[in-house]
């Protein structure tokens, strides 16, 4: 047996414009139990919702012949070919992640190491421009001697197996700085002028090296000097000014 | 098969190394779902195979686009196939396919019970009915049908698909389900309430 009141409960629980939002969801099983219980109440009671619910579910089992129909559907086989393809392209073309990584790193260290010659080459370049500047030349080979000094240092180390260094403190200072080596410079002006040899033709820009050596008087004539016959068995130190070309543009005697 | 039962993190991670095994195995996971949205939405299988080629063409080329803390492969990849179902419905609005061929050039495939021709037929129809009935529905009502109707996915499922809340997809569906019933309606020449669609 019904209970007398139950109709009119549900109908005042949903009326028509609430089930026309929710009760064609009916036949969902995200219905909440009560919703649902209501919704098919107010169908039943309803004339008109009923008819609605009826004629949606005529359009439901349309729509369920609808994906019955195209439950199989897939995407066709040349999607998946193509995919493979680019899957295939793309993983010749890969380079492993190891290659990357060190390239990159080489190239870095690469660069640092650029850098870092170029800044010691300038900050070179500065300092004997600095040094030029604070120097009075006296004369073109004297301005000329000026040049870096690690260049002076290894030349007359390498070059002169005679040479003393301890003998004249000028001869140690060119292996110290440059300021000390502008100082020997000084030093060897008071102790004579470099005298060009003949045929040389030195330019200011030009980077030269001196190299003290210790020769018999008599090689000076193959310098193209004037040798006195009677002295030309003599031992000298001389100081040779050499050039780019690794040949002595001038000449000084040393004490 | 054993390739199957891996996660869809692991398997992406393995086909982003390029092992087509794994590749194949989402894609076969994924790819049927995607079509079938993508068919429903835009009536073109030819846009539905676009599409779906350009899901997975996706997944291929940034594989780092899916997050998997920010949810399942699956939602991400049915995301990307609906915005790109949403621009091709923009750039062609109210496009409606009249095709009747499924994508490899068949025509629907009906299942294999022991009907008579004349039933058959009918049923034809009534498919092509309401599936022209559904093309012809503004694409945001489509698609609550079509989530929610046909790929059968509750509100709470469909809300996560459309990026919306629970409340627009059900009235999204409402007004899907009125417009469907007043057009199947006038279809059949059965207008008993064919007034609701208009509310």
């Amino acid at each position: 047996m019904r209970n007398p009141e139950k109709p009119n409960k549900v109908i005042g629980l949903m009326n028509c414009e609430e089930f026309e939002l929710r009760g064609l969801d009916l036949d969902r099983l995200d219905l909440d139990p009560i919703e649902a219980e209501s919704a098919a109440e107010h169908a039943r009671i309803c004339t008109n919702c009923g008819a609605l619910l009826e004629s949606w579910r005529e359009v439901k089992s349309d729509l369920r012949l609808l994906r019955e129909a195209t439950r199989k559907d897939s995407a066709p086989a040349r999607v998946e070919v193509r995919l493979k393809q680019e899957l295939r392209t793309r993983r010749e073309a890969r380079v492993p992640l190891g290659t990357v990584a060190i390239s990159a790193w080489a190239l870095a260290v690469a660069a640092v190491l650029i850098a870092t010659v170029s800044w010691i080459g300038w900050q070179r370049t500065r300092h004997q421009e600095t040094s030029t500047q604070k120097t009075t030349p006296a004369s073109a080979p004297t301005q000329n001697a000026e040049r870096p000094d690690a260049t002076v240092s290894q030349a007359s180390t390498a070059s002169t197996p005679q040479a003393d260094p301890t003998k004249r403190s000028d001869t140690a200072h060119f292996a110290g700085s440059s300021a000390v080596s502008k100082g020997a410079v000084a030093k060897d002006e008071d102790s004579g002028k470099f005298t060009l040899l003949p045929g040389s033709l030195l330019s200011e820009t030009e980077e030269t090296a001196i190299v003290r050596v210790r020769m018999q008087r008599g090689a000076l004539g193959t310098l193209g000097l004037p040798v006195n016959e009677e002295r030309a068995g003599e031992w000298i130190q001389v100081d040779l000014l050499v050039g780019n070309d690794g040949l002595p543009q001038a000449v000084r005697l040393a004490r | 098969m054993k390739i199957l039962d891996e996660k869809s993190d692991a398997l992406l991670k393995r086909a982003a190394r390029g092992d087509e095994l794994a590749f194949l195995a989402l894609y076969q996971k994924h790819q049927s779902p995607l079509y079938r949205y993508a068919l429903r939405m835009t009536g073109s299988p030819w846009a539905a195979e676009e599409i779906v080629q350009e899901v997975f063409l996706l997944l291929i080329r940034e594989p780092h686009k899916y997050q998997s803390e920010r949810g399942e492969l699956g939602a991400f990849l049915f995301g990307v196939a609906r915005n790109r179902v949403m621009k091709h419905l923009e750039k062609t609005p109210r496009e409606l396919s009249l095709d009747v061929m499924n994508s490899d050039g068949s025509t629907w495939r009906e299942p294999e019970d022991p009907l008579t021709p004349m039933i058959i037929v009918e049923k034809a129809e009534r498919i092509e009915r309401v599936r022209d009935a559904v093309l012809g529905l503004p694409a945001e009502f489509r698609e609550a049908v079509v989530l929610c109707e046909l790929e059968e996915m509750s509100y709470e499922e469909a809300a996560n698909a459309c990026g919306c809340p629970i409340g627009t997809i059900r009235s999204r569906l409402h007004r899907g389900r009125a417009l469907l019933l007043a057009k199947l309606e006038l279809l059949r020449d059965v207008p008993r309430r064919a007034a609701a669609g208009g509310k």
